[in-house]
């Protein structure tokens, strides 16, 4: 075969493929399909740079569904989760939402990044399909639409936290150095609220640095960042980029506070930024400590799971997902049972179901606002401590 | 802005991009097509260096905690990680290459196929050690200090053990290819594959010292790469293979001083990105090949095409 013919032979075959993708099924008469279990999708980043994030909010995904199951499912249903990589990049999240959502799903929960969630977000909404996002935390996600809800609470709310632990830790503070990568949604919408925030404090950025996330060397960036002689670095960054990031700039010679937005609040920074990641200041939605029932089980589960370890936050931040879902949905069928219902209605009534609740979660008493967005009434800071290795590490709360 | 700042930064960079782009061109002169594996070769030595040295398989992936019994200083897993590097690139060329060249198939097959081995590659990766990160241990280099005052600039001693090996390996190379037989007959093969045939050069071989060549620089470099900063899963090589394709065409398809003189351009072009415009670093190197293409459409040392009568 010539290779013009096997040329055109490929471009037939991907423009039927496309064609075939973009037939999506129609969900307006087709019944909620419950065998083997009510149907949960869930699309999380697995592979790709921002895997480190998926690689825990599945731990927690695993964790709640056990917990539904272990306590009778959905009014005695399994509750069947089905879980989609989408990569790190929003065709990725695209293509898994669409299949999740010709699955049949009552409800989705992802994707990890807010990037990928721009873009995915609202196939979900244009099919009515409820979204809750365990992870976005840029600005205007529930604004997406009706369906579009989440239990990870907006930077805006928690990021200046850190800056004023930072002033607390040390109240001279006057230069402040900002970096972020400029092609990723997160970043741009928390780069923001830490910039406001820096100002408010009195602290004007002295160099505002611009990354893109699939950067690992920024010896250009923080040198220029150096020669302005900062005291103080913030960073909205996610956990490769950045945890590369906070490696050059202490090998480099910086010797200051550093604070990090909720894309490096994981513990699979340690072995990136290594001894490095010490004394890095992160502000948080969940905490260890709470004292509540929910939070006990959600610890004693994870303990049992991964030998005594705690949660991060993005873990219990995913398992609070899935535990708001199964909940509204356990309402909702005992209401009206959801087999043979229809798949497009029930799927609007679960939305509504699942903004009128009030949940006791691992992340403290959550509710939503009409729009979907969350409300969280406790935040907290933590400082990353090493071991002296420099290959593990905690969290360390600061009261 | 410190000039000297900018050219180590642009620099030792820049040799990175060179070694990479010289395991396309050795393989472009001397089949005439793009090895499109590189990229995966290139991950692979640097997850072999971090195994070399000790380093344990995270929880993900088949090999799940998995470690070696045994942990060599970076010095050493780094050559050796090179050479397990080479042997994939021979496999590549064995299973992507060679059966297309026995039909006297179409070469642009082969960046098909070539592509298909670099992808089963990349997948191999994660399904052996899962798509987590991993890092070499900051300690690595044992007592050296993270890094040294010179003339007024910072440098990370890494930055300077990149340039240096870099720097290091192309004279051999160099040196290699203009003085000895072996690298006589490559280039002979690259010339003309029938007559250095005619002339008793067994042109099979010589692809596959050229594979096996270019999959140890791709090794090295991966395992250099890995020491600078993390291995950021299997797919850590694409960001390098595309760079290196620019630079492979701004150098001059097939010529390895082009690939080496390229690789310090597109690193330098980085590197003197103004600050505040860094996130557009890319889009400046490639700005910068589209213009040098457009003046000069062959690359900056490549040779110009035969005239057929």
């Amino acid at each position: 075969m010539s290779v013009g013919r096997l040329l055109r032979l490929g471009t037939g075959l991907l423009t039927l493929s496309l064609l075939l993708a973009g037939c999506g099924s129609d969900d307006t008469n087709q019944p909620v399909d419950v065998t083997g279990g009510v149907p949960v999708g869930a699309v999380l980043a697995l592979t790709g740079n921002a895997n480190v994030y998926g690689q825990d909010q599945k731990i927690g995904l695993e964790l709640a569904l056990q917990q539904r199951n272990g306590s009778g499912g959905i009014n005695g249903r399994p509750l069947k989760l089905a879980l989609e990589d989408s990569g790190s990049d929003e065709p990725g999240a695209n293509a898994a939402f669409t299949l999740q959502i010709n699955r049949g799903v009552l409800a989705l929960i992802g994707p990890t990044l807010s990037q990928q969630a721009f873009s995915a977000d609202p196939i979900a909404q244009r099919r009515g399909v409820p979204v809750v996002a365990p992870s976005n935390t840029a600005t205007g996600i529930p604004e997406i639409g009706f369906f579009i809800s989440r239990v990870s609470a907006e930077s805006s709310v928690i990021a200046p936290l850190a800056i004023e632990r930072a002033l607390k830790i040390q109240p001279g503070l006057k230069r402040a150095a900002v970096f972020y990568a400029q092609d990723d949604a997160y970043s741009t919408a928390e780069t923001t609220i830490f910039q406001k925030a820096l100002k408010e404090k009195g602290l004007e950025p002295v160099t505002v640095q611009r990354t893109q996330l699939n950067d690992q060397d920024f010896q250009n960036q923080i040198s220029a960042a150096l020669r302005e002689k900062p005291d103080l670095i913030v960073l909205s960054l996610q956990a490769v980029d950045g945890g590369n990031l906070i490696r050059q700039l202490r090998e480099l010679g910086y010797r200051g506070l550093i604070v990090a937005g909720n894309g490096m609040n994981t513990p699979n920074i340690y072995p990136i930024c290594q001894k490095y990641c010490d004394g890095l200041l992160i502000a948080q939605a969940y905490s260890p400590e709470l004292d509540t029932p929910a939070n006990a089980a959600f610890l004693k589960a994870f303990k049992a799971a991964k030998g005594g370890a705690i949660p991060p936050q993005l873990t219990a931040q995913a398992y609070t997902a899935l535990q708001v879902i199964g909940e509204a949905l356990a309402r909702l069928d005992k209401r009206q049972p959801l087999t043979g219902a229809p798949l497009a209605a029930t799927r609007k009534q679960l939305m509504q179901e699942l903004l009128a609740g009030t949940y006791a979660t691992p992340l403290g008493e959550i509710r939503f606002t009409p729009e979907g967005e969350v409300i969280q009434s406790q935040f907290f800071v933590a400082q990353v401590r090493m071991d002296p290795g420099g290959r593990s590490g905690r969290f360390a709360l600061l009261k | 802005m410190d000039l000297l700042q900018i050219l180590v930064n642009g620099l030792s960079v820049g040799a990175v991009y060179g070694l990479f782009a010289l395991g396309y061109t050795l393989v472009f002169s001397v089949l005439g097509v793009i090895n499109f594996a590189h990229g995966a070769v290139f991950t692979l030595g640097a997850y072999f260096t971090y195994l070399l040295i000790g380093g344990a398989v995270g929880a993900n992936g088949l090999l799940a905690g998995f470690q070696l019994p045994f942990a060599l200083p970076f010095w050493g897993a780094l050559p050796l990680a090179g050479l397990g590097a080479a042997l994939v690139a021979l496999l590549v060329e064995r299973v992507a290459f060679r059966p297309l060249r026995r039909r006297r198939a179409d070469p642009l097959l082969a960046l098909i196929t070539s592509l298909g081995a670099g992808v089963i590659l990349v997948n191999l990766i994660q399904l052996l050690v899962g798509a987590e990160s991993y890092a070499i241990p900051t300690g690595a280099l044992g007592g050296l200090p993270a890094s040294f005052p010179l003339l007024g600039a910072r440098v990370r001693t890494v930055q300077a053990l990149l340039l240096g090996i870099a720097v290091l390996l192309l004279a051999l190379l160099t040196l290699w290819l203009e003085g000895s037989r072996n690298g006589k007959g490559l280039q002979a093969v690259a010339e003309d594959p029938e007559t250095a045939q005619l002339l008793g050069i067994d042109s099979t071989a010589m692809v596959r010292l050229a594979f096996g060549l270019s999959g140890f620089l791709a090794g090295v470099a991966g395992g250099l790469v890995g020491l600078s900063v993390s291995i950021a899963g299997p797919y850590f090589g694409i960001g390098y293979g595309l760079k290196g394709l620019a630079v492979l065409v701004l150098g001059g398809l097939g010529s390895v001083p082009g690939a080496v003189l390229g690789g310090l351009i597109v690193g330098l072009a980085e590197a003197f990105v103004p600050a505040d415009w860094s996130g557009y670093k890319d889009a400046v190197s490639y700005g910068f090949l589209f213009l040098v293409l457009l003046l000069r459409p062959r690359g900056l040392l490549g040779r110009p095409l035969p005239t057929k009568v």
